[in-house]
């Protein structure tokens, strides 16, 4: 062992030729040289002071600190150079060096610079001994550590913010948890509220005067207001703590508007306004949660009606666009002052304008939903003149789009389209999912395991020729979803094996008697087919009740592609922008400007390998506010156009690009 | 023409005093339980016409009771009406599945709770 050390050591001398070196600086003028060095270039301040407190040496950091030479620091002590206070300071702990004999290390403190800033220095003090060990005075170094120590107060400040923000959000959440306890607490009282007084209304428990009814009307109504502030409170809490969930399903979207139009249209009446829809011939299912699209329709009619005055009008408008479905609530009601338009999707808006002092409420009505169509994958806006009426509009996509998929489904599917294969993908979502975890206590993982045995049991039986393959991508343990690919697969074949699944699900959960679960098992294809099984399953013995398939054709794809923009506006106003996508049925862009819902516009397109721009008409067919990211931010509006009254040799151009860009 | 029995499985009393007072009053004979298990209990022995089943009760929830008597054929033929707070979809889906005949939200219009009791009751 040793050997192999010496060895090792005389190789690395005998390569560096370590020994010459050796003897060179061995010289005792070498040494002073290094020493001499090292204190006039080292950045620290370094200083070797006498019994008395007086500088014998010091190196020319130390002088240039006080802004003299080395040589006239000599002599002086630390009183001449420092505060009182300073220099007191460092007398006593040269001196407690000088008497103890032991050491100081690393002592941080902070001092004012000559400019009159404060830094942070580290101060390390040994003394000095003469051949006999008798302490003749002290040699010490102080060193700058001014970035060390903000850098550790930043750390320190950093992780206190955080500590606050996470404060914040906890007390955030204990409001919104506050919010929805109380209202929850408060409807209960109400309703007992509202029954006694109903009681008393219909004179059930004895006559009443009809001045006493009239004020228990009165009261009936204004539990009526107190009912719907909860309700709104209920609703915002949830949105907030991200209770809200929504259940999706196809839904026949003019069934869904003309149920409730025969309740408005009476309400209206009533107010002597007139009320009339507008629907489009042709039937339309989308893929939406019914319960909360109906819940916005309802709070934009309402206010229509709550806002337009005796023989007003409103109209109900629903526009289908290539890929969303629009729907407007015009009315010829008081209006929204203009700047008033922006804030009005805001929570808790309080409007100066005077007109809006009869807009009653608490102001959570719209913010609501915008939240809900935004879930729903939608845009709401509005457009409005103060004395001339209101326009309401919102989008809900038309298709159950790639951005609700995986990523990792996404690829896979984009990955099979471009080997040109059809595709097809299941998907099983079971939508009381945690509830039902809470309930019966079910280890996730087994459950899940489960079902995807299941689903792979179905397809050996179902495909026993073995010729295609399925594919399990995405198991969401945490949601209860998971994703089937079925490649190369018909239509009829996704169908009857999504039954197929369906049927064995259902035993598996009769055999193990679990209840109450709401399965949605949805199909989609690509490219260009939606369908959706929705299927209810909930006490084992029941049987599915509800199946609705449904299909669209997805006309047009858009594709993202910048192609410069110029649209003409009114008093020969143009401006350029780039498109952000673009299909064979319109384009979308950013702009500064707001366009006005449905406006025609003159717009020109340049595709980069046409010489000549195109000059088409299109449709402002919707509009979504960009939110400012900063305060230096200028609001944007993105617009989707549709075009209009397309040329053929136009049509052709643009087919052409799209071709050629997707690709 | 003989008085139609209704129970009523309600645990709130106050409440149960105002629709016990409004059924009366419409001509219906009104028997109580305050929670889900009574409310199965009697629901056996009384055999009524109809059945008001709020949906969160002590002891077994209204969906329970609702199931079991669904899944009973000597008792699968009494309309049940489920009566609740929550105002959720996914509640009312889960309501009519375990075979609830209507579905009433607290505060609810008396008009049409009877309205909901009558249409029943003729079927």
């Amino acid at each position: 062992m040793k050997n192999k050390t010496k060895t090792k050591t005389s190789k690395i001398k005998s390569m560096t030729g370590y020994k010459g070196l050796e003897k060179k600086y061995k010289d005792p003028t070498y040494k002073y040289r290094f020493l001499s060095y090292l204190m006039n270039h080292i950045p620290d301040v370094i200083y070797f002071k006498d019994t008395q407190g007086r500088f014998v040496m010091v190196n020319q950091t130390h002088a240039k600190c006080q802004g003299l030479k080395p040589e006239e620091l000599i002599g002086r002590t630390d009183a001449d150079l420092f505060p009182k206070k300073r220099a007191q300071i460092i007398t006593k702990d040269d001196l407690y060096v000088m008497k103890t004999g032991k050491p100081i290390i690393d002592k941080v403190e902070s001092a004012m610079r000559r400019d009159g800033t404060y830094n942070y220095v580290s101060t390390t003090k040994v003394p000095m001994h003469d051949d006999k060990g008798k302490i003749i005075g002290l040699m010490g170094i102080t060193r700058d550590i001014t970035r060390r120590i903000r850098f550790e107060h930043l750390k320190e400040e950093k992780a206190r913010m955080e500590k606050k923000l996470e404060t914040l959000e906890e007390l955030n959440k204990m409001k919104s948890e506050f919010v929805s306890a109380v209202s929850h607490e408060l409807r209960t009282p109400l309703a007992i509220i509202k029954d006694i007084i109903m009681l008393l209304i219909d004179g059930i428990v004895g006559p009443i005067k009809e001045k006493q009814k009239d004020l228990l009307m009165k009261a009936k109504d204004n539990i009526a207001r107190l009912n719907n502030i909860i309700e709104e409170l209920l609703d915002i809490s949830r949105i907030e703590s991200g209770k809200i969930k929504m259940h999706y399903s196809l839904i026949n979207f003019n069934d869904l508007l003309m149920e409730s139009s025969s309740f408005f249209k009476k309400l209206a009446q009533e107010k002597g306004i007139d009320l009339g829809y507008n629907l489009p011939r042709s039937q339309i299912n989308i893929f939406i949660d019914a319960e909360r699209i109906n819940q916005v329709i309802t709070n934009l009619i309402n206010n229509a009606i709550k806002f337009t005055e005796q023989n007003g009008k409103i109209k109900v408008e629903v526009k289908i666009f290539e890929t969303k479905v629009r729907v407007g609530v015009i009315d010829t009601g008081i209006g929204i002052a203009k700047q008033d338009l922006p804030m009005i999707f805001n929570k808790f808006v309080q409007l100066t304008n005077e007109s809006q002092a009869k807009r009653k409420g608490i102001g959570l009505g719209l913010s609501i939903a915008k939240e809900l169509v935004e879930k729903n994958g939608g845009e709401i806006w509005a457009e409005s003149e103060l004395g001339v009426g209101s326009k309401f509009y919102f989008t809900l996509p038309r298709f159950y789009t790639d951005k609700a998929l995986n990523k990792d489904i996404r690829d896979k599917i984009n990955y099979l389209l471009e080997k040109k294969l059809t595709v097809y993908l299941i998907n099983l979502l079971i939508v009381n999912y945690t509830e039902f975890k809470k309930r019966l206590n079910i280890e996730s993982g087994k459950l899940f395991d489960d079902l995807i045995v299941i689903i792979e049991e179905t397809f050996k039986k179902f495909c026993h020729l073995g010729r295609k393959e399925l594919q399990i991508i995405l198991k969401d343990y945490k949601k209860g979803e998971c994703g089937i690919l079925f490649p190369k697969a018909k239509e009829e074949e996704a169908t009857k094996f999504c039954n197929l699944v369906k049927g064995r699900i259902n035993k598996y959960f009769t055999k193990n008697k679990l209840e109450n679960i709401f399965i949605i098992l949805g199909i989609l294809s690509y490219p260009s087919k939606f369908h959706a099984i929705t299927t209810s399953q909930f006490l084992a013995n029941v049987s599915i009740k509800k199946i609705c398939i449904g299909s669209e054709i997805r006309r047009f794809p858009r594709i993202p592609y910048m192609a410069d923009i110029d649209i003409f506006l009114p008093q020969n106003k143009t401006e350029s922008y780039q498109t952000m996508d673009i299909s064979e049925g319109g384009v979308c862009f950013e702009s500064g400007s707001k366009l006005e819902t449905d406006a025609q516009i003159q717009i020109k397109l340049k595709f980069p390998k046409e010489k000549e721009p195109l000059y088409v008409r299109a449709r402002v067919a919707w509009i979504k506010a960009i939110e400012k990211m900063s305060e230096i931010d200028t609001v944007k509006y993105r617009s989707g156009l549709e075009f209009i009254n397309l040329k053929n040799r136009d049509k052709k151009i643009i087919s052409k690009f799209i071709k050629s860009i997707s690709h | 023409m003989d008085k139609k029995k209704i129970l009523l499985v309600e645990d709130e009393k106050v409440l149960m005093e105002t629709v016990t007072l409004r059924l009366e009053d419409n001509g219906y004979e009104v028997i109580s339980a305050y929670d889900g298990f009574k409310g199965l209990e009697k629901a056996k022995k009384e055999k009524p016409d109809l059945i008001i089943l709020d949906l969160m009760l002590p002891k077994m929830d209204g969906y329970k009771v609702c199931g079991l008597l669904k899944a009973d054929t000597r008792y699968n033929k009494i309309p049940i009406i489920m009566f609740t707070a929550r105002a959720q979809e996914s509640d009312k889906k889960m309501g009519k599945e375990v075979g609830a005949n209507a579905y009433i939200t607290k505060p609810f219009e008396p008009q049409l709770l009877l309205e909901k009791i009558r249409e029943l009751l003729k079927k």
